[in-house]
């Protein structure tokens, strides 16, 4: 069983550490049940714990997946909770119970992704370059394998039952009642990360060779912005679908949406942590965006007001995840020493 | 970056075709590296499964940038793999990768300097190849993964040795220094090598840039072939048929020892020999043993014959400036003809005119900064894609410390290091690719000196 103990605060900051809990290993994933709840994190060692979110404790210990896992995905009846992991498997777990739902083979023997469509009647999962969409019942309903390389990302489109692959060359959008893809949005580069805009109407990929691009479905071409000093994996969109916050250095670049922008355009440029961005995460209905580094700091941001951070938190280690709670109050990290944090967010 | 505090978990990369005993060197390091914590990182299609808890199976997936520049070219399974295993609190004391044989092992290579969280983490310590003595053959001619393996390699094992004549392994052997004169080559049977000869061998570091040894950075012999004689005392006859040209230089030099040394020794004597004045002879003449280079002039017509007196019995070898074959030439004594007990050829057949080939250059005196800036520049936009590894040492006017790089492709890493001191400064360095132009790159570099 886990200690829980209280987060500590350095900076005179606007988040109040509510809990801490040790992992055995890096947090590889963290994901609040859609109700708030339950916070899952999952070790890259395997094992996965189901918190209560208020007082910390641990509702449930999975097992998760021999070889490592990979990725966790809520269900949005904040119950079943989807994980993948280097076992060729995919999991569906009654996160309350801790027991298993569902054992899907998703076809090679790394997952990458399980992610779970808005309305839940389908569950994503991706391994090598093989996704696989699974219905409630576990029974795969569709395959897509023409992928030029190991999927590295997928994303649902929001509202939507469209699905954007990303891999080696770009991405394709499969439907998920058709064979035929959608689009296939091609890029002689490797993307690593997928974003969409919270309208649907650009869908952004962090790229290896130190770049961004997106397609804007307004626009015939799609846009590359490049001078990132590394590999680009940090990507969140804000509620208006108006600024894109970017990692891949120390700094954080905002693309600013909307008239001509952003191309052409210098981007808002936020200093304050001190080695390389591990993560970044608008709330879902606020404006805040909270950001985090290597160097083992949580910031908080308010961007296009301010250009110091609102806040923060110090001490971790390097920081491997910032989620927001669906209601934005609360803040959970996790480090690569296996910390799980939970700070309430105060907004005064 | 202090390479003295480089903590970073070092990696090997072996490569090498199909069968060439590569897996048997891999078992060979986890049985007896048994107390490291290795993770091994292994082709899913890969020849023969290796008995061991830690294998990763990998898709070889090469990664182009938008930008096409080689240089950018990254293992897109590596960087995934890699960054997982480092994110563990397990940490590892070793990684290997195995390729397959048709892995081109610059992409690999680059993986370790064009991804920042791979570079913080991980040092590539080497490239080690495992060459098929017997069956090389069939591949070294006309397989481009294959001559890029010999030309990554740090190490070359040639593998198999106990299934090839010995003249048949040294053929194999000069080929494969003229291909990479850095790369160090053992000969090997079931892969049996002693492990501090393929791990952490530094073949990227910067502190050991410079131990390749520039006398064997230039595997430019005045001579084709020798052939050593084991005479008792008495006379014997250098018979000469017509051949290509009216005359051939030889020497005709005493071995002492049969070791590698020795013989190492000796070629560099015949290679100082046949920079000396040359004494003529003609039809009938002695040709006597010692440094001495001697020219045989050859009749218009039919053969010519030399006189060759041995005073003590032993070992001799006879250096020639062209192939005997050429000439139809023996030794003969009374009417027997004798054969050499070892030979050597010092050039590839004339028909392999290497595509990959090492170019050496040994130049004393300083560089100027700019210029050699310049011609740097110039080199690596215009033949990066066809160098695939350089490395050197360089003496720059106006700067106490020796500056020592190395490069893969494109990528070029290089620092300041240790003061000169007394010693005599001057630029040595070695470039391993496809279609170099050694008078060419020669002649550019010696134009930055000061």
């Amino acid at each position: 069983m886990s200690g829980v103990t209280r987060a500590r605060t350095v900076l005179p900051a606007r988040f109040d550490g509510r809990w801490r809990a040790e992992m055995d290993d890096y947090v590889i994933a963290l994901a609040w049940s859609p109700d708030g709840a339950l916070l899952a994190a999952a070790s890259v060692s395997g094992t996965i714990r189901v918190f209560d979110a208020q007082a910390g404790s641990v509702s449930a210990t999975l097992p998760g997946h021999a070889m490592g896992t990979n990725a966790l995905d809520w269900h949005p009846d904040s119950t079943r909770l989807a994980s993948i992991g280097q076992d060729g498997k995919a999991i569906v777990w009654d996160a309350k119970m801790g027991e298993r739902l569902h054992v899907l083979q998703v076809g090679a023997s790394w997952g990458e992704r399980a992610l779970w469509s808005a309305k839940g009647d389908l569950l994503a999962t991706a391994a090598g370059k093989i996704v696989r969409l699974w219905n409630g019942q576990g029974e795969q309903v569709r395959e897509f394998t023409d992928h030029a390389s190991t999927v590295t990302d997928m994303a649902w489109k929001p509202g939507t039952d469209q699905l954007a692959v990303g891999a080696y060359g770009g991405a394709v959008i499969w439907k998920a009642d058709s064979e035929q893809a959608v689009r296939r949005l091609t890029w002689q580069g490797s993307t690593l990360r997928l974003c969409w805009s919270r309208d649907g109407s650009v869908l952004t990929a962090g790229q290896q060779d130190s770049s961004i691009i997106f397609w804007d479905a307004r626009k015939p071409e799609p846009s590359m912005m490049w001078g990132y000093a590394t590999k680009v994996r940090e990507l969140a969109w804000d509620r208006f679908s108006k600024y894109l916050a970017t990692g891949g250095s120390e700094t954080i670049v905002i693309w600013k949406f909307g008239g001509k922008g952003p191309e052409g355009t210098k981007p808002i440029q936020l200093v304050g942590h001190e080695d390389l961005l591990t993560a970044l995460a608008f709330q879902h209905k606020g404006s805040v965006l909270a950001s985090s580094a290597q160097d083992g700091t949580v910031l908080a941001w308010l961007p296009g007001k301010r250009d110091d951070p609102l806040g923060g938190l110090r001490g971790l280690g390097s920081v491997s995840h910032v989620v927001w709670s669906p209601d934005d109050r609360f803040l959970a990290i996790g480090d690569d020493q296996g910390a799980v944090v939970v700070a309430h967010f105060a907004q005064t | 970056m202090l390479q003295t505090t480089d903590t970073r978990v070092p990696v090997t990369v072996l490569t090498g075709f199909l069968g060439s005993g590569k897996t048997t060197l891999l078992n060979r390091i986890l049985t007896e590296q048994h107390g490291k914590r290795i993770a091994v990182i292994e082709n899913e299609f890969g020849e023969v499964g290796i008995d061991h808890e830690l294998v990763i199976g990998a898709d070889e997936e090469v990664f182009e940038m938008n930008n096409g520049c080689i240089c950018c070219t990254v293992r897109g399974d590596l960087i995934r793999i890699l960054g997982n295993l480092m994110k563990r609190r397990d940490k590892f004391d070793y990684i290997m990768i195995e390729t397959t044989g048709l892995a081109d092992p610059g992409p690999v290579a680059q993986t370790f300097y064009m991804d920042a969280e791979i570079e913080r983490f991980l040092r590539l310590d080497g490239i080690v190849t495992v060459v098929d003595a017997k069956h090389i053959w069939e591949h070294i001619d006309d397989s481009d993964e294959a001559k890029e393996q010999v030309a990554f390699a740090d190490v070359i094992l040639l593998n198999k040795t106990d299934l090839v004549a010995p003249e048949d392994l040294e053929r194999l052997e000069a080929r494969l220094h003229h291909m990479n004169a850095a790369a160090k080559i053992y000969h090997t049977q079931n892969a049996v090598v002693d492990m501090d000869r393929v791990l952490n061998v530094g073949g990227f570091n910067l502190d050991r840039a410079m131990e390749v040894d520039p006398k064997f950075m230039e595997p430019e012999y005045p001579f084709e072939w020798s052939g050593v004689y084991n005479l008792q005392p008495g006379a014997y006859t250098w018979v000469m048929g017509e051949g290509p040209d009216p005359a051939m230089q030889v020497a005709l030099l005493p071995l002492v020892g049969t070791e590698d040394a020795a013989r190492a020794a000796l070629i560099e004597r015949a290679v100082l020999t046949f920079s000396d004045e040359k004494r003529e002879l003609t039809g009938g003449g002695a040709l006597t043993p010692g440094e001495t280079l001697t020219q045989l002039n050859l009749n218009v017509s039919g053969e010519t014959h030399f006189t060759v007196g041995i005073a003590h019995a032993g070992l001799y070898t006879l250096f020639t400036e062209h192939h005997p074959d050429e000439f139809g030439a023996a030794l003969f004594h009374d009417e027997t003809r004798l054969e050499a007990a070892h030979t050597r050829e010092y050039k590839p057949d004339h028909e392999h005119d290497e595509e990959v080939t090492s170019v050496g250059i040994t130049v004393p005196g300083d560089l100027d900064g700019d210029k050699l800036n310049r011609w740097l520049s110039q080199l690596l936009r215009t033949q990066g894609q066809d160098i695939f590894r350089m490395k050197g040492v360089l003496s720059i006017r106006g700067e106490a410390e020796r500056f020592v790089f190395q490069g893969v492709h494109m990528l070029f890493d290089g620092r300041p290091d240790r003061p000169w001191g007394s010693e005599l400064r001057h630029n040595a360095l070695i470039f391993i690719g496809r279609n170099l132009d050694r008078a060419a790159l020669n002649e550019s570099f010696r134009a930055c000196l000061a």
